[in-house]
């Protein structure tokens, strides 16, 4: 049952948000709704290959509750909706230029590409934009 | 009697839509799979779960915290 597609552009590097974004990222793509994600800025540094959770998230209140409730790890919430839906995540190439990273430098089998803003907009015409 | 039964008591959301979905998926079309939670979320998420994936749910009961829901397996 095909839905109007849901467009995350995730910019923050705060715990919280990445949370909310692969809740609402996984969440859609198991309900059958399409889904992308842009991830840019701070956020990009959170989806570092091999960092551990402390380096990974950082936060304010909520995060140490996250943490302490041991709530499911963003980046295997990300990886099943992925597994379980219509799931695409692209890494902002201006913040990889900026950061002087390649793809190979992100967690592995989670991003389809690098994109530009100017192409992911224009995608997101066709649906509903949020940006965390 | 459902053909599968997933226990997600203690899983708060997203998990028990995420387990359910993985465990529909492996299911067979007509298939029936029980869903045991303790978030009370759950009731509205299966309901819209359901009706966005095209999937029946044939029952949603609560009874002292504990929310059982029947889907069957159809898209």
């Amino acid at each position: 049952m095909a839905s109007n597609p849901l467009y995350i552009v995730l910019c923050s590097g705060e715990h919280e948000k990445i949370q909310m974004a692969a809740m609402m990222a996984s969440v859609g793509a198991v309900s059958e709704r399409p889904v992308e994600v842009f991830v840019s800025m701070n956020a990009v540094l959170a989806f570092a290959k091999g960092s551990t959770p402390e380096e990974r998230y950082r936060g304010g209140t909520f995060s140490d509750l996250l943490k302490a409730k041991h709530a499911p790890d963003a980046i295997t919430l990300f990886q099943q909706g992925k597994e379980l839906g219509d799931l695409k995540m692209w890494a902002c190439s201006m913040a990889l230029d900026v950061q002087g990273w390649e793809l190979d430098r992100l967690e592995d089998d989670l991003f389809d590409g690098a994109l530009g803003l100017t192409r992911f907009l224009s995608d997101a015409e066709n649906g509903q934009l949020v940006t965390l | 009697m459902a053909d599968q039964l997933l226990d997600v008591k203690g899983l708060n959301c997203p998990l028990p839509i995420l387990k359910a979905k993985k465990a529909l998926k492996e299911m067979p079309m007509g298939a029936t799979l029980q869903v045991v939670a303790t978030d009370p979320g759950a009731v509205k998420d299966f309901e819209a779960f359901c009706r966005t994936t095209g999937n029946e749910l044939v029952e949603s009961k609560a009874e002292d915290k504990l929310f059982t829901f029947v889907i069957k397996h159809t898209a």
